[in-house]
């Protein structure tokens, strides 16, 4: 990768140059404690930004507005995260898990209905979660009812993030009961403003209000909206692409490079310690942080590799699983070892800064934040289970 | 130079691999724990015949001509057979002083024969403490007539029993550092085994009351050999941590089999989460390691000097390597304990590994030395 990283030298200029031009400088001072709607409508302007310049969807095919080399969208994931840049933390699920799905699973027809909506702002949630499906996905119980030419839907999701804004949500729901677990579910596309969709807000660790319980009762949805056959939605769920997870993962690590690990140094310098000497002059402080910074460092030369391995056509599976574990207990670490060694002062309350994610520089609420990235997406037992079956052949 | 490409990387490999199984498999391992050599000379003369002794070196002194990334995977595998000798004492470090000075005439003598493994050489940067900080040498020199006065002692030099040369690190009253190089035979020069915990190694403590002629000085002394001085470091410590990252890439091989097929409870025990997890965080360090390692070893045939590379390296490898070998143990349970299982070996290796040319925590000290004002820089954007 790194020859073809090389000849990418103007496009990083480029990117380069546009950050400095349109990433707000005070956005930092500007967004922290801001409002529900406030996020919201800074999320938009920033998508907007990162749309006309072409950036939105580096990984999305060429004819829907991306079409961007592997080697592309990690510079500009690199330039954005030196950038400054927001996060698209509203497009999340749009971007990489409805698109993906719609663009690998799904119809010409899908592609044309909902990518250009996306683009335009729409924002997606996901439906997958539910009261009694988080480790154990596959044994959701939301059913789907097939009636002729449509569905009815009913049942309870959670940890549906951003559904309070969302026009459209990924949801799989079991479609025939009888058949083994794995087997039964289907991929559909529900209209966040149909009949029969209610969705509460749900007060998350942190006191924000992002994630939400989404209820369906007798919710119809179209046959047209369903991504892929009935009763694969499973393996639907699973379409996106090696290349897209890793330069996800790739963005996020250098996030906590740059705005984790780089600003806990930068921040430990103004910190007085109780004896008034600086924490940034603490020989135990700087051992702490300089173990971190080689941490990320690594994370990343494991994800080169993993991107080397994606553009060659190597299974990466269980690798993804290795990064996650990484990554996720680097940010968890780090933000543990910020709040104890900024003290007593890392305890006073002061407002989140939404758009920042998981590197808001608020340290003790992003380390309880950072549970976020241990339980998502799969919790880190489960990696760990994934990393023992498949990567060492240990018995289930 | 050209480093080889990865197919002909994993051949190496495969070549070093298949020669180790059988020659330092663990009844060969063991058969040399108390000799006093401590390893094998015909294995040590078949590195030699098949190149490995000097795949980074240049061709002109008959090496391979290719990289440090590449010796890296001989390393790897030495680690991962637990191969006690005089690879890294005499190819590596040797290697590197030779290539490091500036004493041509030296270099056309001594290199070729090293590479060849006619002669051998170790190198004695360490103090008594094990620092390899070119400030707190142990070993003094001064001028004294048209020589050179070597007094004191320096510790840890690998393989120093049985090798021709040593390149010792010195320093004169004012703190200028030098390189010398002492034919370790000559009177003068004492070798004390100093017998380590981990029984495939062999280190040593040499006293030196000695006078050099001035022609054995590998480089000026001061800045150029202060360059040295840390070149060899940094090769030592990316060298121990690729040694490291093939035992824990063993050990985690072993373990994992292991616990398929050990059954208890009616069960194998790979199957009990505890066991399976302790099995998956080894994976994550042995992964995290080998990348480490391989970008440090890159680093090495890079323009750029190798002390940070060096200090990622460890910081982070040192540790999660010997943790993989720590906890081989306690998912072996009581067989690990034992000393018929080779597992004590490996932490053993990897122990020594952690701790020789720089402690991680000292790696860290240093690059928060080098990094955090650069860091600061970047983040007041």
């Amino acid at each position: 990768m790194l020859e073809e990283l090389a000849a990418l030298e103007p496009f990083r200029q480029e990117v380069r140059a546009w950050c400095r031009t349109h990433v707000p400088p005070d956005w930092r001072e500007t967004q922290r404690g801001a409002g529900h709607d406030e996020f919201v409508a800074f999320g938009r302007w920033w998508a907007g930004q990162l749309r006309d310049a072409g950036w939105l969807a580096p990984h999305w095919p060429k004819e829907w507005g991306g079409g961007f080399t592997v080697a592309e969208q990690v510079v500009l994931a690199e330039e954005l995260a030196r950038g400054d840049a927001p996060r698209n933390g509203l497009y999340q699920v749009a971007l990489y898990n409805a698109a993906p799905a719609i663009i690998h699973a799904g119809t010409d027809e899908q592609c044309r209905h909902w990518l250009p909506g996306i683009l335009d702002g729409e924002v997606w949630c996901q439906g997958f979660s539910e009261p009694n499906a988080g480790s154990d996905l596959a044994s959701l119980q939301t059913r789907a009812v097939r009636d002729g030419d449509h569905y009815v839907v009913t049942g309870q999701k959670v940890w549906t993030s951003v559904a309070m804004e969302a026009d459209w949500c990924i949801l799989l729901a079991r479609s025939d009961p009888d058949a083994p677990k794995h087997k039964g579910i289907t991929y559909l596309v529900v209209d966040m403003h149909a009949p029969g969709v209610e969705v509460r807000p749900l007060r998350q660790a942190t006191g924000a209000a992002e994630f939400c319980e989404t209820f369906l009762d007798g919710v119809v949805v179209s046959v047209e909206h369903r991504i892929g056959a009935e009763n694969e939605g499973w393996t639907v769920a699973q379409t996106s692409l090696a290349s897209e997870r890793a330069v996800v993962i790739l963005g996020l690590a250098e996030l906590l490079r740059r705005n984790g690990v780089e600003r806990v140094i930068a921040d430990a310098g103004t910190w007085p310690l109780e004896d008034g000497q600086a924490a940034g002059d603490d020989p135990a402080v700087r051992e702490t942080l300089a173990a971190r910074y080689a941490e990320a460092l690594v994370l990343r030369y494991l994800i080169n590799d993993m991107i080397d391995g994606v553009i060659r056509g190597v299974d990466v599976g269980a690798t993804s699983s290795v990064i996650k574990l990484m990554y996720s207990e680097l940010l968890q670490g780090l933000m543990r070892d910020a709040t104890d060694i900024q003290g007593l002062p890392a305890q006073l309350d002061r407002p989140l800064l939404p758009p920042a994610g998981w590197e808001s520089g608020n340290w003790m609420l992003d380390y309880i934040n950072s549970w976020s990235w241990t339980i998502a997406g799969g919790s880190n037992e489960i990696m760990r289970n994934i990393i023992g079956e498949r990567m060492l052949g240990l018995p289930r | 130079m050209s480093t080889l490409t990865d197919a002909e990387r994993d051949d190496l490999r495969a070549a070093v691999r298949h020669l180790l199984d059988r020659a330092s498999s663990s009844e060969a391992v063991r058969s040399l724990l108390d000799d006093p050599a401590g390893y094998d000379e015909e294995l040590w003369r078949r590195l030699a015949e098949l190149g490995w002794t000097g795949i980074h070196v240049p061709e002109a002194y008959g090496g391979g001509g290719a990289g440090y990334a590449d010796v890296a995977v001989v390393l790897h595998e030495l680690g991962r057979h637990l191969t006690a000798g005089p690879f890294l004492a005499s190819a590596v470090l040797g290697t590197t002083a030779l290539m490091a000075c500036d004493n041509d005439e030296l270099r056309a003598d001594l290199l070729p024969s090293l590479v060849a493994g006619d002669r051998r050489a170790t190198v004695a940067i360490a103090n008594d403490r094990g620092s390899v900080d070119p400030r707190r040498l142990g070993v003094a020199w001064e001028h004294a007539g048209t020589g050179i006065r070597l007094r004191g002692t320096t510790a840890f030099v690998p393989d120093a029993a049985g090798a021709d040369t040593g390149f010792v690190a010195a320093r004169a009253d004012d703190g200028t550092p030098a390189l010398v190089a002492v034919d370790l035979t000559a009177d003068g020069v004492t070798c004390e085994a100093t017998p380590t915990i981990d029984p495939t190694r062999r280190l040593s403590r040499l006293t030196l009351d000695s006078v050099v002629d001035p022609a054995s000085l590998l480089c000026a002394p001061g800045p150029s050999a202060v360059r040295a001085i840390e070149r060899l470091a940094a090769v030592g410590a990316i060298a121990v941590a690729c040694d490291a990252a093939g035992a824990a890439e063993r050990m985690l091989e072993l373990t994992a089999g292991y616990a398929k097929d050990r059954v208890q409870f009616g069960r194998p025990i790979g199957s009990f989460q505890a066991v399976k997890h302790h099995c998956a965080d080894m994976a994550v360090a042995v992964e995290g390691s080998r990348a480490a390692v391989a970008v440090a070893a890159e680093a090495l045939d890079g323009p750029e000097d190798a002390t940070l590379a060096a200090a990622v390296t460890t910081s982070y490898a040192g540790p999660a390597c010997s943790d993989v070998c720590a906890v081989a143990i306690q998912v072996h349970g009581g067989i690990g304990f034992t000393w018929e299982h080779d597992a004590h070996l490996y932490l053993k290796r990897a122990k020594l590994d952690e701790a020789w040319f720089g402690t991680p925590s000292w790696h860290r000290r240093r690059l928060a030395d080098a990094v955090f004002p650069r860091v600061l820089a970047v983040v007041d954007r």
